[in-house]
């Protein structure tokens, strides 16, 4: 087993964590630039919305995000700061629609000690100065110079040592910071410094307040003519400026975030911790402040950031639940409501809890995952691939083809479904009761195979079997005309769209027809040297109806050729190289029988093929076929794994189909079933529409209560949540409840409460050894507010029946159960400093009991327990990982090894018999590895840390599983040289460094990250120009081909 | 426990603010270890404790019977009471039966930084012995002119391998252990040097307290000392206009403290330095070290007045830079203890609760960053202040005679402290005695722990 991981993102970030709204792009235009912990987003506001821009990664954890505009320049720059410590100054490339690093530095300090409210980055108004807080007791500053550029900085000490907020005023002569601080006694202040930049020091401000609300935690400066200080608390917002003080109490509530509306500063939104937004306002006579108002508009998401866009147009940032657009309206709805929610954008975070499940028992696994919190809490159904949702079947065997035709050009709607078998033709179309019943079209030959059929202008049809070309009115369905095969050649493969048709007959003579009014006309002919294996002239470009192109692929040479139309002259050869032949053709596609593709760049204007790709989507001969849905076009590659391709950001992406085996496929739209396609799988047709096309697809069920912990119990078919539901907004009382829910319906079937104060903490379903049922066994902990640690908790034991939750047995245990594990037929459970393991035991009246075995302690807090055979690897609240053994004989639990490091472990994994992950309290994965040959005691008795990585996100809980059903193995010292070639070929935004970004970084030290490779740097080798790909190449000695087929093999992993 | 660890599930609480509030929940509830003893093998009192910087693992203790020996704080030698309590003997000690060993008290014993390859002892015999850990065999030593106090290395040096001593003898020396000879003497105290303490922010800079009163500020890579710590020099006033300050006298050495604070960031420097290929404008944050201020700092630039400056009456006995590498904590044979601002070097005067410390011997003190507490030896009982408030937090009861020495390892929460009366104690966060298994001697065993 290797020691290497590979670790990729299946689904971006979408915890929205910052936002700012400015001209960024273009002076003219107004951009929303959004923040998600480890990526920016920056989209466009126009009349159909918000239109994304860019979506770029950056390398590091986004602390802080402004806009602002240096003196001279029309737009905005951006800045940016992360957690570890680097800063960039971004600016918009009109021209290639990029960002260019206007400055980039790093701003770590050996002294001083991090912050422990965050880091905050702010910039004066007047552009004079950057001021950072990173370290408790300093304050950067980074000047600016006349033309905007950055000077060097310099740190002013602060004494203030629990800094809450700090803000620049506006319309101060000298840069003026307003400070909101908590001093010794827990009392809350505002105090004021000017900033000397001569002398690189602070002088006492012009005004000071002291004694503020206890909970004043946010401070909103004020911009002129008005200036001064918004300081919002639980209980009472207070107007603070050198000459006026005003103040309003609210009802209690935690502001999590602000947005301005207007830009002489009179109107606020407030977003609360319940998710309520208020608008807040200041009056005023002129430019003295006269009084605050606050009014309640409605209900969002619990708001992270705030962002007014324009025209009441409002973005709604959230960590906790889903972004959303929101209009304010002048008018409340019927709920007094004067939100209206206009778009809303996925958020999985934070997921605290997942489960790998097959619920469809296809060998493909889904995520369940404990989605959001509080109010926004739900479980999200996170699933790759593309799903059809099935709408009807038919059993049918022997689809060789199938097409849909429509009953006049004008009509909307597919009405016929013609289906090819071996000898016979069948039609299938929509009655009025909307019912698929077979039917005769009169011109069509319904006793011989079709090779093809298509909708044909003038209301006709077409349908070609092997001698004729059969042109039928789609209104009397009679036939019109007939173009029949020269004697001795039967056709063999034909091709058609709206006015023309081409077709191959033996002896690779190619005839090219063109459909009239009632008429059909031979218009030139062609001898090619081989037979022809496949056709395709699927309009692109401008016209809808024609194509000025042709695309043949060829037997015996194996070739394909672009010829051009209607002249049928040659324009490009490409041989394909092997030994397979050509099958299926769209324009830049080409299927070969061994299951791969082909793909090129076609030129429209020249017919030249460029950029040769290919990829492996199966083992079967594949079948491609373009749709439409949502108006894009996708092809849908029809074989043993069914594949449908589809572009993005101008590359080809390939997504599974949640199918087994597809024969045939064709687009189906009818008045009954829009937007559906005709699916021939294993003797049966199936009717289905498809989901949207993207790699995830994520199913939201909202609880509206907090879940934390999940489980899945196969043979029940149910779910089992640990939730905490809080009752109201008002006296904030939580109830902790057990939830069972059918997993196909997600519906709450059974609910068990919990006592007061009892928390759910872990949860598992198991069997245990001597009994055959199945139970849910949950770990609670009695979290009493006088108590640091719980001293009490239980063991629940449940067995689903008839729906219901029914409790068979509890034991009472002496602290928190963090952790529950199936262990050797017996119950594995981690209480505080201890594991303990339980055996289930037969009462002499027939019940079942837990009664403790053995334990082994020594731990601080054993949080996270994974086991494998009699193996228990320990992740402990600051101590690593530790290994323990189960000895049967002795019946007793002993330490074998341990990780020395002191890492607070944040979720463990075992990865194989010898090697464990782990996830730490920085953000950082290591793997260790049991050393069971060590020479001596202490080298056996020590695990031994064999990687390192900085992931840059917050790991709850590993599972093993896969969205996809395969994973090929991979070549670990060839990727890695592929990962230092790509570091050197693309810039990471900001010029961040790649290479510190995934270091492994906690506050004893920094190391470069080992054995672990980043596959979102490896995998965006498919993003790059050809030049750069070809940098590379010669790079790690591999032609470009290969590279990417290797890279997208990859990608074929998520 | 379990709310905040959904917290930090969530994303509610950063992880680090979550491990700074369990750290100081458990800081605050330090006891005498009910599951842990350090088994001392000493037969004199303890003089110097330290845990190895790189895995918090090998405790160093060095005793007046002239021998020094490592325990594994992390793993136990053997387990008794029902395996309950962990007992930690020493891995290996060194005394007077080592061929190479100390003739007389062991005052300071600490490991080297980089790794637990080497460790340093300092002692009453006037040498200053390198020993190598996995041979216990001296490598090096170093013959000074009196007795040794103290000795100590920078926890940061990533340039120089030199062990800072203080001795009898006025001038404080540096041993470099990569040439085996004296690398530089400094020169300014006016009696022997009791403590010596290296910078947490600049691998240059070394700051020593003598019996004369005088704690002094030294780069190592100027001549002369730059700063000595005046008591009288506080912060009374502070941010005053900015033309009053400027002609404030203090205004050069503070700069130039400041300066060879930052120049500590250089060994990152290559980090800062990135390929900008864009033709992007570098952006330098870090003040580099001024060369005018470097010019003034020379020894002969600081005023005679400065020079005699004392930082307590009579001995200074204890010194301690704070993690974040802003402030000093200093103590004194006149019983203060003093908070110094490093930046400026002026005296905080926060005013410390009342103690007794010992006059004689130099004692160690130990700090908790994440609680902002320092914990001092006051003869029997070692007492943990508040930093900025001066109050006594807790006190520890448990030596029979007086304390020395403590350290705190961070890593583990955990105090340990050695006295005159030959322990080791250790204190830790208390643990309830959680023993839920269904057996006769849970009983007995409750009652042990108070």
């Amino acid at each position: 087993m290797s020691v290497w991981n590979y670790v990729v993102t299946a689904h971006k970030p979408t915890n929205v964590t910052h936002s700012c709204v400015g001209n960024f792009t273009s002076p003219q235009e107004l951009n929303l630039i959004v923040a998600k912990c480890t990526r920016i987003e920056i989209s466009l506001l126009t009349q159909q919305g918000l239109q994304p821009m860019l979506d770029v990664p950056i390398y590091g954890r986004i602390a802080t995000l402004e806009l602002f505009r240096p003196h001279g320049e029309t737009q905005d720059f951006l800045f940016i700061s992360t957690e570890r410590y680097k800063l960039c100054v971004l600016q918009w490339d009109a021209e290639t629609s990029e960002l260019i690093t206007r400055a980039m530095g790093d701003v770590s300090d050996r002294i001083g000690r991090p912050t422990d409210n965050g880091q905050i980055g702010i910039i004066d108004p007047d552009c004079r100065l950057i001021g950072l807080h990173l370290y408790d007791g300093l304050f950067k500053v980074i000047p600016f110079d006349n033309r905007g550029q950055l000077k060097e900085a310099f740190n002013i000490r602060l004494e203030e040592l629990q800094v809450l907020d700090i803000k620049f005023l506006y319309g101060c002569l000298k840069p003026t910071i307003v400070v909101l601080y908590q001093d010794n006694k827990d009392a809350r202040h505002v105090k004021t410094y000017e900033v000397a930049l001569k002398e690189k020091d602070f002088v006492e401000g012009p005004w000071s307040q002291n004694n503020l609300d206890n909970g004043a935690d946010l401070l909103i400066p004020v911009p002129p003519p008005l200036c001064g200080v918004l300081i919002i608390g639980e209980e009472t917002i207070v107007y603070c400026s050198a000459n006026a003080f005003k103040a309003i109490p609210i009802k209690p509530s935690i502001t999590k975030a602000y947005g301005r509306v207007d830009a002489d500063g009179s109107r606020y939104l407030l977003g609360d911790h319940a998710g309520l937004l208020h608008l807040l306002v200041i009056t005023h006579e002129k430019e003295k402040v006269t009084g605050l108002k606050i009014e309640l508009l409605g209900e969002t998401s619990i708001a992270s950031t705030i962002s007014y866009l324009d025209n009441a147009f409002v973005f709604i940032g959230s960590s906790y639940g889903d972004s959303q657009l929101i209009k304010l309206n002048l008018q409340p709805d019927a709920k007094g409501s004067f939100v209206e929610v206009l778009d809303t954008y996925v958020n999985l975070g934070p997921i605290v809890d997942f489960c790998v499940v097959d619920l469809e028992r296809q060998g493909q696994g889904q995520v369940v995952t404990c989605s959001g919190a509080y109010k926004d809490g739900s479980l999200r159904i996170v699933r790759n691939g593309i799903g059809i949702n099935e709408q009807a079947s038919v059993e049918l065997q022997g689809i060789k083809g199938m097409w849909s035709l429509r009953s006049s050009t004008d009509d909307p709607f597919d009405t016929f479904l013609v289906v090819s078998f071996i000898s016979e033709t069948r039609i299938l179309a929509m009655n009025l009761e909307d019912v698929l019943e077979e039917t005769e079209i009169d011109g069509f030959n319904s006793q011989v195979q079709t090779l093809f059929c298509h909708d044909v202008v003038y209301n006709q049809l077409v349908q070609v079997t092997s001698s004729s070309v059969r042109l039928v009115s789609s209104i009397s369905r009679e036939l019109w005309d007939e173009w029949s095969a020269p004697s001795g050649y039967s056709i063999n493969v034909a091709t058609a769209n709206a006015t023309q048709i081409l077709l191959a007959t033996g002896g690779g003579h190619l005839v090219y027809l063109e459909f009239g009014d009632g008429k059909l006309a031979e218009v030139k002919h062609a001898q090619l040297e081989y037979e022809i294996s496949c056709l395709d002239i699927n309009p692109i470009g401008e016209n809808p109806n024609s194509s000025q192109l042709a695309a043949i692929g060829m037997w015996t040479d194996i070739s394909v050729r672009i010829f051009s139309l209607p002249h049928l002259n040659l324009i490009t050869k490409e041989q394909l190289g092997g030994e397979i032949i050509p099958r299926s053709i769209s324009y830049l596609l080409c299927a070969l029988g061994d299951g791969h593709l082909l793909n090129f760049q076609l030129n429209l204007s020249s017919g030249e093929l460029t950029d040769r790709k290919k990829v492996s989507l199966g083992t079967q001969p594949i079948t491609l076929r373009t749709f439409s849905s949502k108006n894009s076009t996708h092809v849908f590659a029809a074989s043993d794994r069914p594949t449908v391709i589809y572009s993005s950001n101008k590359k080809l992406l390939y997504s599974n189909v949640n199918l087994k085996e597809v024969s045939h496929m064709c687009p189906f739209n009818s008045a009954a079933f829009p937007d559906s396609l005709a699916i021939a799988k294993e003797g049966e047709l199936t009717i289905g529409t498809i989901d949207d096309i993207q790699k995830l697809h994520i199913r939201t069920i909202p609880l509206g209560e907090h879940a934390r912990r999940i489980c899945h119990q196969e043979q029940s078919r149910t779910f089992a949540i640990c939730s905490l539901k809080t009752q109201s907004s008002a006296d904030e009382s939580e109830m902790h409840l057990i939830r069972l829910m059918d997993d196909q319906t997600f519906d709450f079937i059974s609910t068990y409460p919990l006592d007061t104060f009892e928390y759910g903490c872990s949860i598992l379903s198991c069997s245990f050894s001597d009994d055959t049922n199945v139970y849910y066994c949950v770990g609670t902990a009695y979290v009493l507010p006088e108590e640091n640690e719980p001293t009490k908790g239980r063991i629940l034991v449940f067995v689903v029946e008839d729906g219901k939750l029914q409790l068979i047995a509890e034991k009472e245990t002496k602290g928190a159960v963090y952790s529950l594990n199936a262990f050797n037929g017996k119950l594995l459970a981690a209480i505080n400093q201890k594991i303990q393991l339980y055996k289930w035991m037969l009462r002499e009246d027939g019940t079942r009991e837990l009664q403790s075995e053995c334990g082994h302690h020594g731990h601080i807090l054993a949080l996270y327990v994974q086991t494998r055979g009699d193996f228990i690897v320990v992740g402990d609240l600051m101590k690593s990982i530790s290994l323990l053994i189960y000895k049967h004989e002795e019946g007793a639990i002993e330490e074998r090894a341990r990780d020395y490091n002191a890492n607070w472990m944040s979720a463990v994994e075992i990865l194989d018999d010898d090697i464990y992950l782990g996830a730490e309290n920085n953000f950082n994965l290591f793997t260790v590895r049991k050393n069971s040959e060590g020479t001596t005691d202490e080298e056996r008795g020590r695990l031994e840390v064999v990687g390192e990585y900085h992931l840059g996100e917050f790991v709850n809980r590993f599972r093993h599983g896969s969205l996809v059903m395969r994973s090929p193995d991979s070549d670990y010292i060839f990727l890695e040289k592929l990962q230092s070639s790509l570091r050197k070929v693309i810039k990471g935004v900001g010029g961040l460094s790649h290479e510190q970004w995934r270091s492994f970084n906690n506050e004893k030290r920094t190391a470069e990250a080992k054995n672990f490779l980043d596959g979102d740097l490896i995998e965006s080798f498919l993003d790059l120009s050809r030049g750069k790909m070809e940098e590379i190449s010669k790079a790690v000695n591999v032609s470009v081909e290969e590279l990417s087929k290797r890279v997208e093999e990859l990608t074929r992993l998520h | 426990m379990w709310k905040e660890i959904g917290d930090r599930e969530m994303g509610k609480i950063r992880p680090n603010s979550f491990s700074s509030w369990i750290k100081s929940n458990r800081i605050s509830n330090l006891q005498l270890s009910n599951n842990k003893d350090i088994v001392s093998p000493h037969r004199g009192s303890i003089n110097s404790l330290q845990v190895d910087l790189t895995e918090g693992r090998y405790l160093l203790s060095g005793a007046s019977d002239a021998s020094a020996a490592v325990y594994d704080v992390q793993r136990a030698t053997n387990y008794e009471g029902n395996g309950l309590i962990a007992k930690h003997k020493c891995l290996f000690s060194v005394d007077k039966q080592h061929g190479k060993g100390h003739k007389y008290a062991i005052s300071s014993a600490i490991w080297y930084p980089v790794d637990t390859g080497l460790f340093v002892t300092g002692s009453y015999d006037h040498y200053i012995k390198v020993w190598d850990t996995n041979t216990t065999q001296v490598v090096m030593n170093f013959k000074m002119p009196g007795k040794v106090y103290r000795t100590a290395m920078s926890p940061l040096a990533t340039s120089h391998m030199l062990i800072a001593a203080g001795t009898e003898d006025v001038q404080v020396r540096l041993c470099d252990i990569a040439s085996g000879a004296f690398a530089h003497t400094l020169s300014g105290h006016r009696d022997g040097v009791m403590t010596v303490e290296w910078s947490t922010s600049s691998e240059w800079v070394l700051i020593t307290g003598g019996c004369d009163g005088a704690i002094r500020f030294w780069d190592i890579r100027r001549a002369g000392c730059f700063l000595v710590l005046d008591q009288s020099q506080s912060q009374l006033g502070r941010r005053p206009p900015v033309l009053a300050r400027s002609a404030a006298n203090k205004v050069s050495v503070s700069k130039s403290l400041s300066a060879g604070q930052n120049s500590l960031g250089k060994p990152r420097a290559p980090q800062k330095k990135y390929a900008n290929g864009h033709g992007m404008k570098q952006l330098t944050i870090g003040r580099m070290p001024a060369k005018s201020s470097a010019r003034q700092r020379l020894h002969p630039g600081m005023l005679s007045i400065q020079d005699r400056a004392t930082a307590h009456y009579g001995a200074v006995t204890g010194l301690k830079v704070t993690d974040d590498g802003m402030y000093l904590l200093s103590a004194g044979s006149d019983s203060r203890i003093k908070l110094w601002d490093l930046e400026s070097g002026y005296n905080t005067l926060v005013n410390f609760e009342m103690v007794r410390l010992q006059t004689s011997k130099a004692i160690q003190l130990a700090i908790s960053q994440e609680t902002a507490q320092v914990f001092v030896p006051c003869m029997t009982v070692v007492k943990a202040f508040d930093i900025w408030s001066g109050k006594m937090s807790l006190a520890f009861r448990g030596h029979y005679e007086s304390v020395n020495c403590c350290w705190f390892s961070s890593q583990d929460q955990e105090l340990y402290t050695g006295g005159n009366d030959r322990q080791i104690l250790v204190w830790s966060p208390c643990e309830p005695m959680t023993d839920d298994t269904d057996t006769a001697h849970t009983k007995d065993q409750d009652n042990w722990s108070d």
